[in-house]
């Protein structure tokens, strides 16, 4: 994937799952060259203990930080683990942000300080959007200089979206997972929140026989990227697995 | 209100020793609208374990009616005065109510031993007489005139204070499809109220501290104070 991409998502403990911290691989992929964008969820940590982990991930070198609210307990593999959630993800932006001038939350300052690059999430196809967009906006504030969005597929309703959040002048990644079988989309439609995968593609990936579906896969993501790619600053591939066609991809999106 | 639900009758069962006399206490007010330790319900359980062979000597739900089991001036009045000489030959005591309603036993009996027969599980309003909610988690600092006067601590699976997480479908919550997203609730309400403008003010981290256990307050003249690990916080009653 080198030469394609220019940053790497790494998630913390995504859906809820127990495995290796997002802090560990952050720093493994700094060493091979790779610039990490190390997610910080509000769900294991309080405050101290998301102050502290910004602080190692800077001491290894870490600069992009996304703050997100992070999946609920019950939704992963642990499901009577207390959910913490001392902090909210703008209050976590907000401490992250401090920490850049200097201080922590309770306004002690620091022998040096970080100078994270922060990001926050956002759903485009939240039905209502409009709370969605107050909070994106209460991010900005806090301290968010660029966003990534849930997964999008509807490049008319992105388009909309992206008009009315013009005015806040910030970048935006838009977010897109790779479908794998009309199965999985449906599966998304009816399980995940903020995602609308439209009939005509469920259909699309429908008639195509499971040799062809790689190739549907790439073509259908591809055409996504394309038709987004005028509203947007950035495309965040999640290729749940099938990373090997990240590159061709990126090439019929002519992203490269 | 503080809901509670009985505990199943065979982990009660398994809490006496044998021979040991038990004596069971209910409470006419918050125990006896859940339906876990009103009169019907003490009466009951006295039965059940009689019949699963528990000395019960005796049992009471301390009256008069809808008085609260945790009022300890009553409670004590009633299990040492009116059944002075039941609760006397008892080993034990099974309460039949919350938490509180539990320690007042202890208290009202010279600190007996005293058996849990229920699960404290929140403090609710009684909507009705089949239903109870929670819409309150105590927290020691109430924020709902900022969000239409719903609580988003109790209301948002996460307690988010700063609006929604991105996991709502359908108006849901991510964590139980039957579940209404508490952040869509405020939104409505505050959008109803004409008062949306609330929802983009940055709201601060709360004080945990206000939260720690076990807190009290204490009633004095013209005056009381709230005591927690954030410190001793007194009120006047009056200008
Ligand atoms: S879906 Fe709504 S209630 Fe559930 S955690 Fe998210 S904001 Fe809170």
């Amino acid at each position: 994937m080198e030469g394609y991409v220019t940053a790497v998502n790494v998630t913390d403990l995504q859906s809820a799952v127990m495995r290796v911290g997002s802090l560990a691989v952050s720093a493994r992929l700094l060493e091979r060259g790779i610039e990490p964008v190390f997610q910080i969820s509000c769900r294991d940590r309080n405050r101290l203990a998301l102050q502290s982990d910004l602080l190692s991930a800077w001491a290894f070198g870490v600069e992009n930080v996304l703050c997100i609210t992070g999946d609920h307990p019950v939704l992963g593999d642990h499901t009577e683990a207390k959910p913490v959630y001392d902090l909210d993800s703008v209050q976590l932006l907000k401490a992250a942000d401090m920490l850049n001038q200097g201080k922590d939350m309770t306004g002690h300052s620091l022998e040096s300080s970080p100078d994270f690059f922060l990001g926050a999430v956002v759903t485009p196809s939240a039905d209502p959007v409009e709370p969605q967009i107050i909070k994106m906006k209460k991010k900005i504030n806090a301290g968010a200089a660029f966003f990534q969005t849930q997964a999008v597929y509807e490049p008319d309703k992105f388009e909309q979206f992206m008009n009315k959040i013009q005015s806040f002048n910030v970048p935006v990644i838009a977010g897109i997972v790779l479908l794998k079988s009309a199965a999985m989309a449906r599966f998304m439609n009816s399980n995940v929140a903020g995602i609308n995968v439209p009939q005509t593609i469920i259909q699309e990936l429908e008639e195509t026989s499971k040799e062809d579906r790689r190739h549907k896969t790439v073509e259908i993501t591809a055409r996504i990227i394309r038709d987004i790619k005028p509203f947007c600053q950035g495309i965040h591939i999640m290729p749940l697995g099938w990373n090997e066609l990240v590159p061709e991809i990126i090439e019929q999106a002519c992203l490269n | 209100m503080h809901a509670t639900i009985q505990k199943p009758v065979e982990e009660i069962l398994g809490y006496f020793k044998p021979g040991e006399r038990v004596f069971i206490v209910g409470c006419d007010n918050c125990a006896a609208k859940c339906h876990s330790g009103g009169i019907p319900e003490t009466e009951e359980m006295a039965g059940r374990l009689k019949s699963r062979g528990v000395d019960v000597i005796g049992w009471c739900v301390p009256q008069p009616k809808g008085v609260s089991l945790c009022k300890l001036a009553n409670t004590a009045r009633v299990l040492q005065e009116e059944y002075g000489k039941e609760t006397g030959q008892a080993d034990s005591f099974l309460v039949l109510a919350c938490g509180q309603g539990f320690h007042t036993v202890m208290d009202a009996t010279g600190g007996s031993m005293v058996h849990p027969g229920c699960d404290t599980i929140f403090g609710g309003e009684t909507v009705s007489d089949t239903f109870i909610t929670e819409y309150c988690s105590l927290c020691g600092e109430c924020i709902v005139e900022y969000t239409g006067g719903l609580c988003p601590v109790t209301l948002c699976a996460k307690s988010l204070l700063n609006g929604p997480c991105g996991g709502a479908k359908d108006g849901k919550c991510e964590v139980d499809k039957t579940r209404d997203c508490g952040w869509q609730l405020i939104y409505e309400r505050l959008k109803a109220l004409g008062r949306l403008e609330e929802l983009s003010a940055y709201k601060e981290p709360k004080n945990y501290s206000r939260w720690s256990r076990p807190r009290s307050l204490t009633i004095g003249e013209g005056e009381v104070t709230f005591k927690s690990l954030s410190g001793e916080h007194t009120v006047a009653s009056h200008d």
